[in-house]
């Protein structure tokens, strides 16, 4: 096999999301767990690489939950004209951050209404240039509509697609390690976070420290979104859980003052 | 479509709204160009005709009402181009300032794709 630049950032992630699964201590011990195939460990391996890759307009679910049921929350609380501040950390190589700018745009009637800040964040600097570039293969389309590809992309070459310009202008990227306060601070305050299958690669105190920092950027009343394998319930006793009818949020309690 | 070929100038200073306007109006046949603001608005409509201009009035640089104004002391025909304001805002101070600036109609956001091609076409002078 071998692999783009782009490509390598997966292999890598994927490589140490398998050994964070196996509690392997080294590079060389998990792969000598993979060439005996322990547990099953040749199909996990296999499987890292082809379902975990994202996607626009992955689990679409919540995207319907923020323009069903949080987006009016937070209008009903800052006002009518009040700025919305969205934020999608980790953003990885931009799909998240560019599908909630064209769901907005698609399923929000108010999208002209209100100032959007949409910030994407993640730790990996080559990632941030690889979603400041907007330029998608096939894969990273499927879930689309092709009505959609053609609105919002233009081809380039036979199996890419590059995302307009004023998409990539409605996201701002970041670099950030969530769990310090002094890089996730600058950030400000959301109205809503997208935090999804990150969590569940920290050990329990690192997972708690992450989401007790981002807790500091939502508004109180704001909106926490965490992929659906994990719960903040286990997590921190700061969040009250949220049930809609698309999905299970977190929120920070509205009214207190942060101090 | 009549609108076909009718050249309409998007100024917003947010991407997200100049691509949602510009969206509304390719999928009826217009051919739509951008500007971030009043500045670069009077550059574009110096260098090509446009049958409408949608502008928004709070944006950097130079505002919506002042861009409005400015374009209606150029040269004919340039000075006549139909100009629909898009606005956050809602009072009769508003739309008396708009008016006052030279904008042919005022709508608030939001806007919905159908209102604005409705407006639009009007504007361009196509008969429903």
């Amino acid at each position: 096999m071998s692999f783009s630049d782009a490509k390598r950032y997966y292999v890598e992630r994927r490589i140490a999301e398998r050994m964070v699964a196996t509690a392997a201590l080294s590079f060389a011990s998990y792969f000598a767990r993979l060439r005996m195939d322990l547990d099953g460990e040749v199909e996990h391996f296999v499987n890292a690489f082809t379902v975990n890759e994202t996607y626009f307009y992955r689990e679409d679910h919540q995207l319907r939950c923020l323009t069903t049921n949080l987006l009016a929350e937070r209008v009903a609380a800052k006002g009518p004209s009040a700025a919305i501040r969205i934020w999608s950390v980790p953003c990885s190589t931009g799909e998240e951050p560019y599908s909630i700018a064209i769901w907005l745009l698609e399923n929000w009637p108010l999208v002209d209404r209100h100032e959007i800040e949409i910030v994407a964040s993640d730790i990996d600097t080559a990632v941030l240039e690889k979603a400041r570039e907007g330029l998608f293969g096939k894969r990273a389309l499927m879930r689309l509509p092709t009505e959609i590809v053609a609105k919002y992309f233009t081809p380039e070459g036979p199996d890419a697609w590059r995302i307009l310009a004023d998409l990539r202008d409605s996201v701002r990227f970041t670099q950030v390690n969530i769990v310090k306060p002094e890089e996730t601070r600058p950030n400000g305050r959301f109205d809503v976070v997208f935090c999804r299958n990150v969590l569940i690669y920290f050990d329990d105190a690192s997972r708690r420290i992450a989401a007790e920092n981002l807790y500091e950027n939502l508004e109180p009343g704001g909106f926490i979104c965490l992929g659906h394998t994990e719960s903040m319930s286990r997590i921190s006793p700061l969040f009250e859980v949220r049930r809609f009818a698309d999905a299970i949020v977190y929120r920070r309690p509205p009214g207190e003052r942060h101090g | 479509m009549a609108e076909a070929g009718k050249r309409v100038l998007v100024v917003d200073d947010a991407a997200l709204v100049r691509l949602y306007y510009r969206g509304a109006l390719e999928s009826h046949g217009y051919e739509v160009e951008e500007a971030l603001n009043g500045l670069e608005a009077l550059e574009k409509i110096s260098g090509a005709a446009f049958d409408l201009l949608v502008v928004d009035v709070n944006m950097p640089q130079m505002d919506g009402l002042t861009f409005v104004a400015k374009l209606r002391d150029l040269p004919l025909p340039v000075a006549a181009t139909p100009v629909l304001i898009t606005s956050t805002e809602s009072g009769p101070q508003d739309f008396a300032a708009a008016r006052a600036a030279g904008a042919n109609f005022y709508i608030t956001k939001p806007v919905t794709p159908e209102q604005l091609v409705a407006l639009a076409a009007m504007l361009c002078g196509i008969a429903p």
